[in-house]
């Protein structure tokens, strides 16, 4: 009686959320009491992002109406298999469904039709069947068993039964962990984030085993609902934070949301801005050391970055490698990267606006060995910088862009161009790419990728600035530069903070990194509910 | 127009706020201003003076005390009726206006002849009024945040006013008190036009976060507004001779052109540029202080509106009409007369109007 029909998909969809039970993982007895039914639906109330209408139970019981029903909601869909079986323990005829590749075959083999069509020693038809799945949630709606069909369960249909049950046989193709690619760290922990969400969370679970580590989950994306699950400490987090953040994700109203950085546009607080509002991290232990300090963590499904909310500026010059080395060199480390965000958004401008404008500041001889160098170049200073900062950007994504072997060269031919052959051609001054490679350099060092995107954004309005109005210029760009940093929030926080509101006692981790035993209490900036974090842990020092 | 949730201001932020509109372009001449009228025992005025804009901005203090919900013309419309309100409203958009408009042509004035001596000069107001509305149409606790951030940004500059020291002749201090106390009660005139800025509080008292910090605060900020001016004037007196004090138009910048590194020559060039942030000080918070009033005059929720105009007439009077260095300095005698009677005079006068007021209306009771 073993019976594969190819069926097709017809684009009907569910709402909702994947929805997670976990249950005795040898037994499964649900009896079809709608009373029951009804406790579970009170339960399984889980934040929906769009209010669906409670269902009314429609499934078929006969087992050929269900073939039938399947078989014409799933049109041209050939990797759906449905199975025809009969139940050994109570003599039903059932049919499992499941699509192929989203399921594990070992499990389905394994622990459902093996149990099911060998193993006796059940009861009466209509009672429990024993399966080696752990986790079973019972359905009566079509819109549910496809949405558990369509997510990696399969759905085990029994005659003459008012529910079908949804099986967690879940098993998609699925990388293994590796060390991050984007934020790589010295001495920190070398797993990164998966796309997988459940994966993610529990990557995070594992540096804080806290049962007040609450989930929020919430569905995002109409056609293919990606769950999106909010991460915080109930007894640390502020309460405003997760409403805010809920808010926004609930607003959400689109087809798909395929990666994090898609769900940073629907929610940072000002999309105008340069600066990015949200920090995405694929390290686990960045997340649970944000989390502990009073943040949320947003995971979504599919991805493999977790949003950071709410974030200040300074926090984008913090990397999780500051806590693992000592703090003397993690706070030398902090100055320098706050100095190379300066020169790196800065130095070129500087350059024109000295050369262009003010070349008075400079020494004679200094400005004898560079008028030397400049006289051989027929281009205007600002078009130099540019032509020179351009370059720089397409080497940069030529690296990005190809495979690593290939990179290399990209590597070597860019120097040798930038290095020394614009030079001697003289097409290029000898200072300028001094400038540029140095510029280039300290953006490297930023810990976050996406505040050097904005740095490299801002490097060329500086530079129009400066070409234009010379120190004028600069200093104007950098008011308007500050003007961003103190009138942006991050989900309603400031983002100047501890700078811009000064908070003092903030400071021991923005521009100096103290050591652990000083930072007893949780940062203001995130104005946490329990704000002390940690008790004196330093030992007393032996007596003289 | 009640104070909105949310737009308080720190007592630090106030403080900062006061002595930046105070300092800001100020400073710049103030020592050859001392130093012409009361020789080398200018540094004496500032004392003095401090002690006189002290008791000025507590005046203000306690007339504000009055009014903790509102600025100083809902104060006037809910007492006096509401024709006293727009009055005084005027009367301050008039003054913040004055006062924002000489605070603006004078740095402009300063980039044009140090940095950009062949732009003109409606570009660099322009230029300028850029940042100024992109930060005074967010309010006041932006414009605080400002000021507070520009101020520490600006800490390390008293070091580098230390290195002419090198070159110091502290021999030009003494005898103190050589001419007697004449010239140098004289002087402290000189330190009205510096200390204009107080009225802020006629706006941003109800802004306050501790409001019972009030009193403090501003004895804090005039002290501060009074350490900054001792400090560069004793370096410019120390430094230059007493003749030749007179011929430098801004001793505080000049004093820079002895400073020389192996790198970097003409260090006052960079100096300026970053000095135009301080000078900002003055203009963005009297940018909004003005646009506030005047909002205020016209029954207007939102700045903005009143911060585009003005913004654009800025820019229009700057082209058809800049000023020239003279009557910048023409503008900076009719702002001493304007200021000392609004922010000296007209308080003291409201005050005992108040204590007459409240003492009537107990015995009528």
């Amino acid at each position: 009686m073993i019976l594969m029909e190819r069926v097709a998909i017809s684009g009907l969809l569910a709402n909702g959320v994947q929805q997670q039970y976990v249950m005795n993982r040898h037994l499964f007895h649900r009896k079809p009491y709608a009373h029951q039914w009804e406790g579970w639906q009170r339960i399984m109330k889980l934040p929906h992002n769009h209010q669906s209408t409670e269902h009314e139970p429609d499934l078929e019981e006969h087992i050929p109406d269900i073939i039938q029903h399947l078989q014409q909601l799933f049109t041209d869909t050939p990797d759906l298999i449905i199975r025809k079986l009969s139940i050994v323990q109570t003599g039903e005829k059932a049919v499992l469904a499941y699509l192929d590749g989203l399921t594990d075959k070992n499990s389905i083999n394994n622990d459902v039709l093996y149990p099911l069509q060998f193993e006796k020693g059940g009861g009466d038809p209509g009672s429990e069947l024993f399966m080696t799945v752990g986790h079973i949630v019972p359905y009566t709606t079509w819109a549910k068993v496809i949405e558990a069909i369509l997510n990696g369960d399969s759905v085990l249909f029994v005659d003459r039964r008012k529910e079908a049950y949804a099986l967690d046989t879940k098993g998609w193709p699925q990388r293994a962990i590796e060390d991050p690619q984007l934020e790589p760290s010295l001495k920190g922990a070398h797993q990164g984030f998966l796309e997988t969400g459940s994966q993610n969370i529990a990557l995070i679970r594992r540096y804080i085993p806290n049962r007040e580590l609450k989930i929020k989950q919430l569905a995002v994306g109409k056609r293919g609902p990606a769950s999106v699950s909010i991460l915080y400490l109930e007894d640390v987090t502020n309460t405003e934070f997760i409403q805010l953040l809920e808010d926004r994700i609930k607003a959400i109203n689109v087809d798909v949301i395929i990666n994090t950085g898609e769900l940073v546009e629907f929610i940072e607080d000002n999309p105008y801005s340069l600066f990015p509002q949200l920090i995405s991290t694929e390290r686990p232990d960045a997340a649970a050391s944000q989390i502990l300090q009073g943040r949320c963590a947003v995971v979504v499904d599919r991805s493999p970055s977790v949003l950071i909310a709410p974030v200040n500026f300074m926090a984008f010059f913090q990397s999780i490698d500051d806590y693992s080395t000592r703090w003397s060199i993690a706070t030398f480390l902090r100055m320098l990267r706050i100095a190379a965000f300066f020169i790196a958004a800065f130095l070129p401008a500087l350059y024109i606006a000295v050369v262009s404008y003010h070349f008075e500041i400079i020494p004679m001889k200094l400005l004898i060995t560079l008028g030397e160098s400049r006289g051989r170049v027929p281009l205007p200073p600002f078009v130099e910088a540019v032509l020179m900062e351009i370059t720089l950007e397409i080497l940069r994504e030529a690296g990005v862009r190809l495979p690593a072997p290939v990179g290399q060269t990209v590597g070597i031919v860019g120097g040798i161009v930038i290095g020394q052959a614009v030079v001697q051609a003289g097409l290029i001054s000898n200072v300028m790419v001094v400038v540029v490679a140095f510029t280039g350099i300290s953006s490297f060092i930023l810990p976050n990728y996406d505040m050097v995107a904005a740095v490299r954004l801002l490097r060329f309005i500086l530079m129009i600035l400066a070409s234009l109005f010379g120190f004028v210029g600069i200093i104007i760009g950098f008011m308007l530069m500050i003007e961003q940093i103190i009138a942006l929030r991050s989900l309603g926080m400031p983002y100047g903070i501890p700078l811009a509101p000064m908070r003092f006692a903030d400071l021991k981790d923005t521009l100096v990194r103290v050591p652990l035993w000083l930072m007893n209490k949780r940062p203001i900036s995130t104005s946490a509910l329990q704000s002390k974090r940690q008790g004196n842990s330093r030992f007393k020092g032996e007596e003289e | 127009m009640k104070v909105h949730p949310g737009h308080e201001i720190t007592s630090l932020q106030y403080i900062f706020l006061l002595t930046g509109v105070q300092v800001g372009v100020a400073v710049l001449s103030l020592p050859r201003k001392l130093a012409e009228t009361a020789g080398t025992d200018g540094w004496i005025s500032i004392l003095v003076w401090w002690l006189v804009s002290m008791l000025a901005s507590l005046i203000i203090v306690q007339i504000m005390k009055n009014s903790p919900r509102g600025s100083l013309p809902d104060w006037a419309a809910e007492v006096l009726g509401v024709w006293a309100g727009k009055t005084i409203a005027l009367l301050l958009t008039l003054y913040f206006c004055v006062l924002l408009y000489d605070g603006l042509t004078k740095s402009v004035l300063i980039t044009k002849t140090w940095l950009l001596p062949n732009t003109p000069a409606y570009v660099i107001t322009v230029l300028l009024l850029l940042p100024t509305y992109m930060i005074a149409r967010h309010g006041p606790r932006i414009v605080g945040r400002y000021c507070e951030l520009i101020v520490y940004l600006s800490l390390w500059i008293p070091l580098v006013y230390l290195l002419p020291l090198k070159q110091a002749h502290f021999i030009h201090l003494l005898p103190v008190v050589k001419d007697g106390w004449q010239p140098i009660l004289t002087g402290a005139k000189e330190m009205i036009y510096p200390t204009l800025g107080m009225a802020a509080t006629f706006v941003l008292y109800p802004y306050l976060k501790h409001k019972e910090k009030a009193t403090a605060a501003v004895i804090a900020s005039s002290s501060l507004t009074m350490l900054t001016y001792l400090f560069m004037t004793l370096i410019c007196l120390v430094y230059y001779s007493p003749d030749e004090i007179a011929e430098y138009n801004n001793p505080v910048i000049s004093v820079l052109k002895s400073i020389e590194f192996r790198f970097i020559e003409r260090i006052e060039v960079p100096f300026i540029a970053f000095y135009l942030t301080i000078f900002s000080l003055v203009w963005i918070p009297t940018m909004y202080l003005a646009t506030f009033c005047s909002s205020w005059l016209f029954a207007r929720k939102d700045i903005r509106g009143q911060l585009q105009i003005l913004c654009i007439l800025i820019a229009l009077a700057t082209y058809f009409y800049t000023p020239t260095l003279y009557q910048n300095l023409m503008m900076e005698k009719i702002l001493i007369g304007f200021g000392l009677s609004v922010e000296y005079i007209f308080p003291l006068i409201l005050l005992s109007f108040i204590v007459l007021y409240n003492r009537l209306r107990r015995r009528n009771c």
